[in-house]
């Protein structure tokens, strides 16, 4: 006898019809329920996130059944992972079934379901149950034994995993019924193609054949009900990530990481700046909120959290689908906190590890630019003070503007005012214009291309700060000022390549500029000194130091630029010794988003805490390329007691004393 | 009920000064200008009145100097005034204190003001004569130096900074002048949609020769950095041997250890 079963055994081909009455009316259910949610979405502000379609479609697909984003973090990840392939496969099986029963075989009279076929089948399908089970049961004492640090138990946990255990378990318990009565005994060599249902028959083997009957009756049509149930509790519970997380990857920008939106300032219309309510923000700003299973991973790796700040992006996240939900008219910065808004650095690591594809970085932007242009307010005082140091001074310490380039004196550059023919434009940043420590880093930079021959070229007291500070901290305003300032120079003076030391001005130039106009090819120096070390044009006797590499939020997560230093590191002699945060799970310095001109008041020092990751490697020396984490951990290292322990150098630096005269 | 604030922009303090050709005041090369500090206690506090009268009020924000001064009248309406008056005078910096009030006191004389405020002292000239001599001329009550201040109906109490950390209160019938201390309150940063509003504000623009009929009563004769003194001494190496040096340096030019 060919292997195969008789689907609607014992429930008959009359259960056909009511079946897919009541599937109809939980897929109804479910609907509507969506319905309802896409009320409290579309309040958000329109925003175009449905073009270039086949590359969205084609991202999803790759995310969703790859599992690439949930995979990466293993607590959790592993178990979700291997439970949504396994519960893919058992949805697979089941539509596969469906198929059989109510097209095939009555309209083609052929059975797929049979032989060798369906002997691979019910074994896969088994082993996938089984695997599910086991995830699930991880999940369980993950959530309910362990319980990590910040993983909250809501409602949801409840109803989700028990409904899902219970679904996996009837399911085997229909199976053991079915093949207690007609496998078990009748076709043992088949039986063993379906290990899970052979365990669960055993329970069976000593019921009457009747009883054994009504029991299977029931327990189909139980496991029928919870699978109704389950669809019908997607759009109302935690579930319906199975469908909006899952489109958030459709949803997700292409800008490049870090874009914000460009306020037009000469629209006389706009009468709200930034995001004050609800309907300030996009409808996918809400649409995120439902996107949000609360895996606190974006959580996990907040430094602002970390540190004891009233900072979490999960809760955020949360606050606002609450407030979308419960109270459309809510002031947002109010339910959130100003001090939670104010203590974002903007270092992407929540949004970089978010595997629902949410944009947590600029939703806090949005609210901070409502604190900032409708309400005039800051963090402090003492950034009352920087900004208006940078709107009369062009920087944030307030020095006189005419020495910006002083520190240049007796070098070999060119003022651009007075000669314009360069190889580069120095972007050189207010810190390393005014700031002694990184005044070093941009004469060793000199150095090092005065070395390769490159002509460098300087706009000395003409250029202004970037305005990265005062963006990140909602000031599009000044940071419109100061940047068509800048821009209008550098387009004078026909510059055809700017390098910068700080890789907060690297990224305003390289990508915010060029909404305003900019469209010259920008580089940190990180890449640029890596180029001209491969090309040949720069030489150096390598050393031997060993070291630890401090990844800056802007340059790694933002910009991708994570092999580049470490390769010039390695070619100057060093030996590496990776801190566990690295890379693009790098730990902030406690300066971006503005933070680098508002004292830390709240929590404890985040500079402290990375320098305590450095000194844990072991390391002697801690190498940067960023002049705010210089700064940070030159305080860190003193305040933090890690003086004689480890020593700061940014990476011009090593790399000038090892160039071959 | 007619509110005047009177403002100068002046250089920013951390700006290099050099001495102009002339040698009587400073040069504007390299100079970043901004509104004088506490002018910007003036505004502010002119625009709690102004809110607090509401709509029967009107604030009119006044500046005399060459054309930049225009930027210092923009914030102010950014900040909150209703227009501004530019008295245009591109050698202001060469007026006394005596001029300049008598050229603001000729553009309020017919104007109606109930309150002006101004700044207790310009961080340039650092006179604090302009804001008293106006009052006189044009008879209002005065006080100066305020740190609190109060309206109503009529009266205006003013709390006085006095030396040591004194303080006195003052009351005052309208029309009155008040000069405004640090401490007075902290000015607003301009709102977005208050910055794009100003821009449609106007800006009155007179020639300071229509108002200006005084001859100078003080005239200054020359401006220089302080004579160089002798610089400080850091002394750096070994504990031991910095204790002997800084004992020889004491013993030498000082006499704490004769």
């Amino acid at each position: 006898m060919e292997a195969t079963r008789q689907i609607y055994w014992n429930v008959g081909h009359g259960v056909v019809i009511p079946m897919y009455i009541l599937a109809a009316a939980a897929f109804g259910y479910m609907v509507w329920g969506f319905r309802q949610r896409l009320l409290i979405w579309r309040q958000g502000r329109a925003l175009d996130r449905f073009d270039r379609y086949d590359e969205r479609v084609k991202r999803m697909i790759g995310e969703v059944f790859s599992q690439i984003k949930v995979f990466r973090v293993t607590d959790g990840g592993v178990f979700h992972s291997v439970f949504f392939w396994c519960f893919l496969v058992l949805f697979a099986g089941t539509m596969m079934v469906m198929f059989q029963a109510d097209l095939f075989t009555p309209l083609l009279q052929v059975n797929i379901l049979s032989g060798e076929f369906y002997k691979a089948f019910s074994l896969v399908l088994d082993i996938a149950g089984i695997l599910a089970i086991f995830m699930l049961a991880g999940l369980f004492v993950r959530r309910f034994v362990i319980q990590p640090k910040g993983l909250e138990i809501v409602r949801d946990d409840y109803i989700v995993l028990q409904l899902l255990f219970a679904i996996l378990i009837t399911g085997f318990l229909i199976e053991g019924a079915r093949m207690a009565a007609t496998e078990l005994q009748q076709n043992p060599d088949l039986a063993r193609f379906s290990p899970g249902g052979l365990l669960a028959g055993q329970l069976f083997t000593t019921l009457s054949a009747g009883t054994l009957l009504v029991t299977h009756k029931i327990l189909w049509w139980f496991h029928f009900a919870l699978v109704l149930g389950f669809f019908c509790a997607i759009p109302y519970t935690k579930l319906r990530h199975i469908f909006t997380t899952s489109i958030n990857s459709f949803l997700a920008p292409f800008e490049p990481k870090g874009s914000i939106a460009t306020i037009n300032l000469e629209d006389d219309s706009v009468e709200q700046f930034g995001a004050a309510t609800i309907s300030d923000l996009s409808w996918k700003d809400i649409f995120d909120a439902d996107a949000c299973t609360s895996c606190k991973r974006c959580q996990d790796r907040c430094p602002a959290y970390a540190t004891e700040k009233p900072l979490s992006p999960m809760k955020i996240v949360k606050q606002i689908g609450e407030l979308a939900a419960g109270n459309p008219g809510g002031n947002l910065s109010e339910t959130v906190s100003q001090d939670a808004l104010w203590a974002c650095t903007t270092c992407y690591a929540c949004q970089d590890v978010c595997p629902a594809d949410i944009e947590h970085v600029n939703k806090i932007l949005e609210m901070r630019r409502n604190l900032t242009l409708m309400e005039g307010a800051f963090p402090g005082d003492e950034v009352r003070t920087a900004v208006s140091n940078i709107e009369v001074n062009g920087n944030p310490f307030g020095l006189a503007y005419a020495s910006r380039g002083d520190w240049a004196d007796g070098l070999q550059l060119s003022l651009l005012e007075h000669d314009s023919d360069v190889d580069i434009l120095y972007f050189v940043g207010c810190y390393a214009s005014f700031d002694k420590r990184n005044q070093a880093v941009a004469k060793n930079f000199i150095k090092i291309c005065t070395a390769a021959g490159v002509k460098v070229g300087i706009l000395g007291k003409e250029e202004k700060c970037c305005g990265e500070p005062v963006r990140k901290l909602g000031n599009e305003y000044l940071y419109q000022m100061t940047a068509n300032e800048n821009i209008g120079l550098i387009t004078a003076y026909n510059v055809k390549k700017i390098v910068t030391t700080c890789p907060h001005c690297f990224n305003t130039l390289a990508r915010d500029y060029k909404d305003l106009g900019l469209n010259i090819p920008v580089e940190h120096y990180s890449t640029y000194v890596n180029t001209l070390l491969d090309s040949g044009r720069l030489k150096l006797e390598p050393e031997p130091f060993s070291f630890t590499y401090h990844d800056s939020c802007y340059l790694g997560r933002y910009m991708d630029i994570i092999d580049q230093p470490r390769a010039i590191l390695r070619h100057a002699g060093g030996a590496i010794t990776e801190m566990d945060k690295n890379g693009y799970d790098s730990f902030c310095c406690s300066a971006g988003g503005g933070r680098i001109i508002a004292e830390e008041k709240l929590g404890s020092k985040i500079s402290e805490a990375r320098v305590k990751m450095a000194t844990d490697t072991g390391a002697p020396l801690l190498v940067s390329n960023c002049p705010f984490c210089l700064t940070m951990f030159e305080d860190g290292i003193k305040t933090g007691g890690a003086e004689g322990l480890l020593q700061v150098r940014d990476l011009a630096e090593i790399v000038a004393e090892r160039i071959v005269p | 009920m007619k509110l005047l604030v009177c403002i100068k922009q002046v250089p920013d303090l951390e700006s290099r000064f050099k001495p102009d050709a002339a040698g009587i005041w400073y040069n504007e090369t390299d100079l970043a200008f901004r509104m004088n500090e506490y002018d910007e206690y003036a505004v502010e506090q002119a625009i709690l009145l102004r809110e607090k009268l509401g709509e029967e009020a009107e604030l009119t924000v006044l500046s005399i100097g060459p054309d930049r001064v225009v930027e210092a009248l923009k914030k102010s309406l950014a900040m909150g005034c209703d227009n501004a008056v530019h008295i245009q005078d591109p050698a202001a910096s060469s007026k006394d204190p005596w001029q300049i009030a008598s050229a603001i006191a000729a553009y309020a004389t017919d104007k109606g003001f109930d309150i002006i405020f101004t700044g207790m002292q310009s961080q340039d000239r650092g006179s604090a004569q302009v804001g008293v001599i106006v009052a006189e001329l044009l008879g209002f009550a005065c006080t100066t130096t305020i740190v609190g201040f109060d309206y109503d109906n009529g009266t205006v109490i003013a709390k006085r900074e006095l030396e040591g950390g004194i303080k006195g209160v003052v009351r005052m019938k309208t029309p009155a002048l008040v000069t405004c201390q640090m401490g007075l309150n902290i000015p607003r940063y301009p709102t977005l949609p208050n910055i794009m509003k100003a821009k449609k504000k106007e800006i009155v623009t007179i020639p300071v020769a229509d108002l200006l009929t005084e001859a100078p009563l003080a005239t200054t004769i020359s401006f220089h950095p302080p004579a160089k003194k002798g610089g400080g001494i850091v002394l750096e190496g070994d504990v031991g041997d910095l204790v002997e040096k800084v004992i020889a340096i004491l013993k030498d030019k000082t006499a704490v250890l004769r």
